[in-house]
């Protein structure tokens, strides 16, 4: 049933995606929470994971990247041209 | 730094309801006509009251100064009301008819043209071209301001056959989606990104490199020991996708890059059905700063359309009615085998009768 | 560095009758480093014939993934000013109606954190700020967030959605497109702010046909203004044209594009049932002719410039539907639409090119709306039939 598995929970997993994946290939918010859903199944909602996102987000652990599409990524050092 | 708790997000846009003049919003959806009082000065006529816009040209790239002095015009003259359009014109709200005269000169003192109404050539649209972007073409802001300057005289007036909308974009991207304009101005590339094979295994995922082009011309590849991609030269269309997503396959060449020039589309209803623009001119080398070989070719068809549509015919709608044939005859524009269509669907586009005038 | 600004060729684009951005901005670069290294570098752009901006990057203001596009220059020795020069999109209010007092309060924000350059407004709708530091972006929130300002949306979220100026000024506007807009401006805010769709997804309102905002040219969702029953007539009012010796005959009954329409006299008929609705004679005779009174909009989908795939212009997924506060049957479609591209779409495919890909018939299906012939010119004109019923022998 979804709800069983802490938004908390959610967004170390998700995390540990966005690790493993770094500089190979970006994670986009649909990536990870069909990624969650996998694992997980039932257990998760899409709004969990939505929650979850945003957990990631906020307290600054992922930031939002940008090339052609949008993505989730490891916060760097600014891509600032020197 | 703002701590946590005084952050404030997701708020979303203020509402426009404290933005309206109050004869707007006592006319609110109770409008029940409109007049061209002449070019650039609407009237439109509510159940409780009138309302008079002044519609003044604007650069779409713009100062803090200049919005500020079109701030102080409006407290001046307009109670402070005012809005901008689709085409980055601004418009003076009126309520005093006898202020729409003292408001026109003070812009042309300050040298800001009143018009773009009715059967006008109005602003240009445009992209952010060499100002901003890092994919484009060519410029945005210097190209309209040299078309702007050129064709002047139809922003002010309306003798036109219909109105005429002119947009600009530096790069295929169409940022100001161009593909639906009288006469679109378009940035192109014209040779292969040029792959920077010591960075790409770096900066860029190379399957999603890959999966970018639209015609499947980029392959993975391996070049002393580093992972990148080739790409095939017959395949290639210059689109620039795979740029957006890979910085190391910038397409910018000097020598190549250039202009092409569409005709032809509309977005409106009124009569026809909307159309996309087609190619008129698929080549013209950038000669900033004042790119007279692109505004000479807009004249030109400019001055054709106006001689020879109809009343109330867009551009498209005179080429169909006259044939496309008839169109590169009376512009003299040559037609080369870049204007038959390869991508998706081309077949559509080839002739399928033998119906043509002679 | 030196202090006059040397740009020969820049200035080539101060003559002329037209607004120059070149006059505008060169006001600005005594006080402003950005504006004078922006000047400086484009002068090399006109010079060289080519850009000199690198790719954006990871920027932002905290929690949102939209509204800040970042920007660097490739020759940031050269020109320092510019060596950060990112975009800040705030959301634009419905049918960018402004007064001066908020205007104002606008620009003494840019004044205070960025280049004091900007579109009104970009392509998508929104105020955009042009040039500041990763170090301002947030100080900029805050001050415009205190305001009541948001920011706009980028990348692969819900884009600013936008109108035309709608029944604020228009006798041709069929519902309240600044109303709908700013509703669902808000109704999505999460959309908005954090990307979480394949692409993005703009949404467009028009009033009427005249489509005023280009929503069948530049909306993945366009919602387009249209009525059911007859135009209204005032034949007083179209006497009142004809006596003034406008040819209604020539230029407003030959130019029906279904040959509706007819002068008796001085008297309009039109055969109601033949419009389709093209706004032409409305345009023309705005005092004697107005739109019906069975009022609400056709909704289109999926067009989009050419990048990936082509370009294409929306088609219609519903031809008529009634558009009342508080919008929900709206806000159902657009959740049904979001999940259907959520589950089906690619990375970077817009919808437009979702849904030709797997058919409108099975999008249709998918977001649960009946086919209509009003959705196509045609039938198809091929028997490649996917026949989904069949008999089986009992
Ligand atoms: S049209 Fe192309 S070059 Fe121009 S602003 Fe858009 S993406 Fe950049
Ligand atoms: S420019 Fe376009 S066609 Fe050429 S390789 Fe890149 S994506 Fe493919
Ligand atoms: S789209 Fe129609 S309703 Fe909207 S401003 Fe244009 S004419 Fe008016
Ligand atoms: S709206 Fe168009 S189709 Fe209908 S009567 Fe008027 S001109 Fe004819």
């Amino acid at each position: 049933m979804a709800g069983e598995i802490s938004v908390e929970q959610l967004a170390d997993e998700m995390y540990g995606v966005v690790a493993e994946n770094a500089g190979m290939k970006k994670m986009k918010a649909g990536d990870l929470t069909k990624a969650m859903i996998a694992k997980f199944g039932d257990q998760v909602s899409k709004q969990d994971c939505k929650s979850a996102i945003k957990l990631l987000i906020d307290s600054g652990r992922c930031v939002y990247g940008y090339y052609g599409g949008s993505s989730i990524e490891l916060p760097r050092t600014e891509g600032a041209a020197n | 730094m703002a701590t946590q708790t005084e952050r404030r997000t997701d708020i979303g846009p203020p509402h426009y309801s404290q933005f309206l003049h109050p004869i707007i919003k006592e006319n609110y959806g109770k409008w029940k006509y409109h007049e061209t009082l002449k070019p650039g000065v609407l009237m439109h006529v509510g159940e409780t009251g009138t309302i008079y816009s002044v519609r003044a040209a604007s650069a779409r790239l713009i100062t803090i100064s200049f919005v500020r002095f079109m701030a102080g015009l409006a407290d001046k003259y307009a109670d402070g009301y005012l809005r901008f359009t689709s085409r980055n014109n601004i418009e003076f709200l009126l309520a005093n008819k006898d202020n729409i005269e003292p408001l026109i000169k003070e812009l042309a003192d300050n040298g800001i043209p009143v018009g773009g109404t009715n059967n006008a050539i109005s602003n240009v649209v445009h992209t952010q071209g060499w100002v901003h972007c890092h994919s484009s073409a060519t410029d945005a802001s210097g190209l309209v301001k040299v078309i702007m300057d050129d064709l002047f005289e139809y922003f002010g007036s309306m003798k036109l056959p219909n109105k005429l909308r002119i947009a600009v974009a530096c790069c295929l991207n169409m940022c100001g989606a161009v593909h639906c304009s009288d006469i679109a101005v378009l940035g192109v590339h014209r040779t292969l990104p040029r792959i920077d094979h010591s960075t790409l295994g770096n900066l860029c995922e190379i399957p999603t490199t890959v999966a970018s082009c639209p015609n499947n011309a980029i392959k993975p590849t391996t070049i002393e020991g580093k992972t990148t991609v080739k790409v095939d030269e017959d395949k290639c269309m210059y689109c620039g996708n795979c740029y957006t997503v890979c910085p190391a396959m910038p397409l910018a060449d000097p020598l190549n890059d250039g202009i092409s020039i569409w005709v032809g589309g509309k977005i409106s209803n009124a009569r026809t059905e909307p159309m996309f623009t087609k190619l008129a001119i698929p080549y013209i080398p950038n000669n900033p700063p004042r790119w007279p070989e692109v505004t000479s070719a807009i004249r030109n068809i400019v001055e054709i359309y106006v001689k020879n549509a109809k009343p109330y015919e867009r551009v498209g709608e005179w080429i169909n009615r006259i044939g496309w044939a008839k169109f590169f005859d009376l512009t003299g524009i040559e037609f080369t085998k870049y204007h038959i269509d390869d991508f998706r669907h081309a077949g559509t586009t080839y002739k399928r009768s033998v119906q043509n005038r002679y | 560095m030196s202090d006059d600004l040397k740009i020969p060729l820049l200035d080539e684009l101060e003559k002329g009758p037209w607004p120059s951005f070149v006059k505008d901005l060169k006001t600005l670069a005594p006080k402003k480093p950005m504006v004078r290294d922006l000047l400086r570098q484009l002068e090399k752009s006109y010079q060289d014939k080519r850009g000199y901006w690198k790719h954006g990057g990871l920027v932002g203001v905290l929690g949102y993934g939209g509204g800040v596009i970042g920007r660097y220059s490739a020759l940031p020795d050269e020109f320092p000013g510019v060596s950060h020069f990112h975009t800040i999109r705030v959301h634009q209010p419905s049918g960018w109606f402004y007064t001066s007092e908020a205007l104002n309060e606008l620009m003494d924000i840019w004044d205070a954190h960025g280049s004091g350059l900007l579109n009104m407004h970009g392509s998508t709708g929104d105020l955009v700020f042009l040039g500041t530091v990763t170090d301002e972006l947030e100080p900029t929130f805050r001050d415009l967030t205190a305001r009541d300002w948001d920011l706009g949306g980028s990348g692969s979220d819900l884009r600013t959605p936008s109108c035309c100026v709608g029944p604020a000024r228009c006798e041709n506007a069929c519902y309240d497109t600044l109303e709908l807009v700013d509703n669902l401006a808000h109704r999505f805010q999460d959309e908005l702010h954090r990307p979480m769709f394949n692409y993005k997804f703009k949404i467009k309102a028009a009033g009427c046909p005249n489509d005023c905002v280009a929503a069948i040219a530049r909306s993945d969702f366009g919602i387009i203004g249209i009525w059911k029953d007859n135009i209204q007539v005032d034949q007083a009012a179209v006497a009142e044209y004809v006596d003034s010796g406008f040819n209604v005959k020539e230029f407003v009954v030959d130019n029906c594009p279904t040959g509706c329409m007819s002068l008796e006299g001085k008297e309009l008929k039109i055969d109601d049932s033949n419009c389709v609705k093209c706004m032409h004679c409305i345009n023309l005779m705005s005092k004697a002719l107005s739109v019906g009174k069975e009022r609400g909009a056709a909704l289109v989908m999926g067009a989009k410039a050419p990048i990936v795939e082509g370009a294409l212009l929306g088609s219609v997924i519903i031809p008529f539907m009634e558009i009342e506060e508080p919008f929900e049957e709206m806000h159902d479609l657009l959740e049904r639409i979001f999940e259907f591209w959520d589950e089906y779409g690619k990375a970077r495919e817009r919808i437009g090119e979702c849904i030709e890909r797997i058919g409108l018939a099975s999008f249709l299906e998918q977001i649960e709306l009946e086919p209509l012939p009003q959705m196509v010119t045609q039938p198809r004109d091929n028997p490649y039939i996917f026949y989904e019923e069949y008999y089986e022998e009992e």
